[in-house]
């Protein structure tokens, strides 16, 4: 039976339940959503449902049934990036890139719980991101970073989703 | 390996450049040339001759030295990049691949039945060594140069198995699930051989043989297969048994262990492959060597080069990983059986169990010292475990030697020998800073030991034997055709010293309050090589828009480092034009020129280069035109913030100008194209020093390291923000190898790591900070004075780690990782 979600501010209908959300997500074109290993273990798939951080790949399509999901799409464009990541390309706390999309999201749901976390409230929040490049100094440098310039915009943009009108719908 | 470069119009350097010294103290470097032999002085000239235009102040540069966004940035922050499975979606035939893996550690496949995987719905074709798509010729999976310096010891799909994971067959679906399902319905049956898999009882006579000598070709140096010997390789100056006998020196000799580490890159091996509309074989891959690729794929599967177009879309890692044909065979094989698309993501179990990780090695140090603490002689001694294959095995084990030794030029007697065997396990290959770990935690972890034992400063006892600017390094020429004797001409090891002395707090050592706890520090130095000496290319091409803008097309490899965007500063320092002038395509072996890919801390220096020269050669298009609008010599003229300008008169015409003026001028018109090359014989060191600290707890033997520190001589490094970044990810490899067991197995050999939580890797919370510290110097036969960055770091985190550790509480840990248990057992405490 098909399942129908709203992800990024659009209907989207996946067909198959069963399959787990992240490869649904990715073959509906969602590419930003990563998987980096078999199931629940990189943090790669990481995206916001209704609110919460989940491994898109350790949950499936039958669960985010009427859900609003949103990946790292939601957030800037390259032209207008949100601080977060703004935050991360000024750090260069990217390298391959690969891990990012989940950092970024789970980044954002740590600054909206905790808008100005400690350096171990940051390292214990990206705990479960694999990254492989950084040795996640950067990475963290970048988080701690964001939440001082999130802080600072106004409208502050931790609440309304990104600034490019990205449509987080929360 | 001199004789097999390729000569023409690859100039070793460019003329008519000026004279530069080397860094450092003019004392030394005339020392230097007092002792030497002059044909050494001539062959290796102190002085090199380089272009004026090479040498700048960091206020004079325009580009190199600044921090602009790198160049993809916002393509990965944004989740628009596209990896190499992200492409699917555009076939809408694709099949999927998935491989069925041996079962067992050693044996013979004696039947294969597929009749239940090939009568499911959906399954389009499985494979078996036999079938006609699997080419029947042997290979290696390294991508290395030409003639290939591995052995073929490999098919595509395994009769013979040599380690659980061994490809046995392989199946193409309509959908990954199904492709898994069919591979789990092949049946196997095996005639099993008796498995090894200590790699020290490999080499007993009457241990199991894992090759017959008819099983490889291309063999290696010093291979005796009756051993399970791949390769054995060593060289030697002076005499170190004559010296370890001396009346006046002490002999010490300490033993190391070292963990197969995995490159766990994030994106898994991957790649697609289909045959296009002109029946041409494409793969989209992700690789770090899109031209050996190439030619690996052409001669396994018997097509021409020109038939094989391998593009390299954004890669999600590799760490020496993918360089290396791991994954391309399989969906080669698999569209030419059923001619579609065909795309093979390895699973993160085939990661950790079947792909590629570090060669695990013993190695012995030993060494003759005064009593005054002159270090006479060092012999290194290593057996490396290469796996069940040899990909990259004699070129690593090589590595022990020629890379850390030559920290230590001023040592009068070196010997090195390493020997490298097989075992019923997955096979090794390249990995970031290869086999300089494994040689560098024994060499920095003994030499430590020795100063202790003997009463010296660690650091001193260091300084007074390591390497300074003007030395002929004769010890990274001694294995002949690995590495070449070379002229140091940069060498900021003092300064490395001095501040990371300073960044660790060396001379303060405050201790805890509490009586049980120790702070300890720690240091060790590392080297490496920028490029493979003598055995590197690397190629680029600059076209000019007529708006002014610039395509610059580089066979240079981003694997996720930022070198497109060094590639794009580069061209930038040369051309005079901003960064976001520069679009650049890379690694596409239809589009873009020849390079042998990025592994050996080649990519900055030799793609590099190759930018530089063709940016130049642009450059020289551009001040004639400029000449013509400005009615001025061009030798007047030069090239900034988008103009050409002219000192003399003042005057100015924008590139635009230019460009419009080239395309479309009413006499005369030329597309300016600038093309460069570069080989060299160089392979300049980089250095680092590393500083722990750590505070150990004596009643558990538990640690917690409180810091890393880890100064970095990589020339004049090219966006100092992107290097910091490499350094700051290479140290936190090296504290891996520290601290993490690595890949293990059970006793049939099987990995038992499967998954990221199996292999147990700092994570976030779990990681120290890392302070990087880029000390300058100026390489004179680097772009702009730039050498290797990246390696160098991976390696100095287990030798700095035992050291403070040892500083402590006074024990000494030699088999890595270090653990709170081994620590506890060494205090006396149970195990």
């Amino acid at each position: 039976m098909p399942v129908e979600l709203t992800v990024n501010g659009s209907e989207l209908t996946l067909d198959d339940p069963e399959r787990d959300l992240a490869s649904a997500l990715r073959a509906a074109g969602h590419t930003e959503v990563k998987c980096g290993c078999d199931g629940g273990d990189c943090g790669a798939s990481k995206v916001l449902i209704d609110g919460e951080t989940e491994m898109a790949c350790d949950t499936t399509v039958a669960d985010a049934a009427g859900a609003t999901v949103s990946t790292v799409a939601a957030l800037g464009t390259q032209s207008d990036l949100h601080p977060i990541q703004q935050s991360f390309v000024d750090h260069f706390a990217v390298q391959c890139g690969f891990c990012i999309p989940g950092m970024i999201v789970e980044a954002k749901s740590l600054l909206e719980e905790n808008p100005d976390p400690t350096e171990a409230e940051v390292r214990e929040a990206i705990d479960d991101n694999v990254c492989r490049c950084t040795g996640y100094q950067k990475p963290v440098e970048a988080i701690l970073d964001a939440a001082d310039r999130v802080a600072g915009s106004d409208p502050p943009v931790a609440t309304d989703g990104g600034t490019a009108g990205g449509g987080v719908d929360e | 390996m001199s004789d097999d470069q390729p000569s023409g119009d690859t100039d070793r350097q460019t003329d008519g450049g000026t004279t530069s010294r080397p860094s450092g103290d003019d004392a030394d470097v005339l020392d230097a040339v007092e002792n030497e032999d002059p044909e050494a002085l001539e062959q290796h000239p102190i002085e090199w001759d380089e272009a004026e235009n090479n040498r700048k102040a960091p206020e004079e540069r325009l580009s190199v030295s600044s921090t602009p966004e790198k160049a993809d940035d916002r393509k990965l922050v944004t989740g628009e990049a596209k990896y190499t499975a992200d492409f699917a979606g555009q076939f809408p035939d694709l099949a999927h691949a998935a491989v069925r893996r041996s079962d067992i550690a050693h044996g013979r496949v004696t039947d294969i039945d597929t009749s239940a995987a090939e009568a499911m719905d959906g399954v389009y074709a499985v494979l078996t060594p036999d079938s006609e798509a699997v080419p029947d010729a042997k290979y290696t999976s390294a991508g290395q140069s030409y003639p290939e310096p591995s052995p073929w010891d490999m098919h595509v799909l395994m009769e013979h198995v040599r380690y659980v994971g061994d490809p046995v067959a392989a199946v193409a679906a309509v959908d990954a699930e199904t492709a898994d399902a069919a591979v789990d319905a092949i049946e196997v049956e095996y005639e099993e051989y008796e498995p090894v898999f200590d790699p020290e009882a490999a080499f007993d006579a009457d241990a199991p043989r894992l090759f017959d000598d008819e099983e490889v070709d291309n063999e290696i140096v010093g291979h005796d297969y009756e051993r399970n010997r791949m390769a054995s390789i060593g060289g030697s100056l002076g005499d170190v048994e004559a010296t370890f006998d001396r009346a006046d020196t002490t002999v010490h000799e300490s033993e190391w262990e070292t963990v197969r580490q995995s490159h766990a890159n994030l994106e898994p091996h991957t790649s697609l492959v289909y045959t296009d509309e002109d029946d041409r074989h494409v793969l989209v891959t992700s690789t770090q060597v899109p031209n050996h690729t190439r030619r690996q794929v052409a001669h396994l599967f018997d097509v021409p080069i020109r038939d094989v177009r391998v593009t390299k879309p954004a890669v999600g890692g590799g760490f020496g990983g993918k360089q290396a044909m791991v994954t391309e065979p399989i969906p080669m094989a698999l569209s030419l059986a059923t001619d579609r698309p065909v795309v093979y993501e390895a699973s993160r179990d085939e990661e950790f169990g079947a792909m590629r990780s570090r060669h695990p090695m013993h190695v012995r140090a030993k060494t003759a010292v005064t009593d005054d603490g002159d270090l006479e002689a060092v012999q290194i001694e290593a057996l490396s475990n290469t796996g069940a294959y040899g990909s990259h095995g004699m070129t690593v084990a090589g590595n022990v030697g020629s890379k850390p030794l030559p920290l230590y030029s001023k040592v009068p007697n070196i010997d090195f020998a390493a020997d490298v065997v097989h075992t019923n396990t997955p096979q090794t290959g390249a990995m970031r800073g290869y086999g300089a770990p494994q040689g560098t935690l024994a060499l920095e972890g003994h030499l430590d030991e020795v100063a202790r034992e003997m009463g010296f400063d660690p650091i001193e006892f260091r300084q007074d034997h390591y390497m300074e600017s003007g030395d002929l390094d004769e010890i990274a020429g001694m294995m002949g055709g690995e590495g070449a004797e070379r002229r140091i001409r940069s060498c900021g090891l003092d300064e490395c010293v001095e501040r990371g002395k300073e960044a660790i707090g060396w001379d303060e050592g405050d201790q805890p309050d509490e009586d049980h706890l120790h702070r300890g520090l720690g240091m060790a130095l590392s080297a490496q090589g920028t490029g493979v000496a003598g055995d590197e290319l690397g190629a680029a091409q600059v076209m000019m828009n007529e708006d002014g803008s610039f395509h610059l097309h580089v066979g240079g490899v981003d694997i996720g480092t930022g070198a497109d965007t060094a590639f794009v500063q580069i061209a930038a320092e040369v051309l005079g034009c901003a960064e976001d002038d520069i679009v650049v395509k890379a690694a596409d072996t239809d589009v873009t020129p020849f390079d042998y890919g990025a592994y050996a801390s080649s990519t900055t220096y030799i793609s590099g280069m190759a930018v530089k020269k063709a940016a130049e050669d642009a450059k020289e298009r551009i001040l004639e035109w400029g000449a013509k609008l400005l009615d001025e010599p061009p030798g007047d003229l030069d090239t900034a913030d988008g103009t050409v300008y002219s000192e003399a008169s003042g005057e100015a015409v924008t590139l635009e100008d230019v460009g419009y003026e080239a395309a479309y001028g009413d006499e005369d018109r030329e597309h300016i194209l600038g093309k460069g090359t570069h080989c060299t014989e160089e392979s300049p060191p980089p250095f680092a020093t590393q500083f722990a600290d750590v505070t150990v707890d004596e009643r558990t033997g538990e640690f917690e390291v409180n810091q890393l520190a880890v100064a970095v001589d990589c020339g004049v490094a090219i966006n100092p923000g992107m290097a910091t970044g490499q350094i700051e990810g290479a140290n936190h490899m090296s504290y891996e190898m520290a601290v993490c067991d690595g890949i293990t197995f059970d006793d049939e050999g099987r990995s038992e790591v499967s998954t990221y939580d199996d292999y147990d890797f700092p994570t976030a919370g779990e990681s120290p900070p890392i302070e990087a510290i880029l000390v300058e110097t100026h390489e004179p036969t680097g772009p702009f004075g730039a050498k290797s960055v990246a390696e160098v770091p991976t390696n100095p985190v287990p030798p700095a780690l035992s050291n403070a550790v040892r500083d402590a509480v006074g024990v000494r840990i030699t088999d890595m990782p270090i653990t709170a248990e081994k620590i506890r057992a060494n205090l006396g405490g149970e195990a």
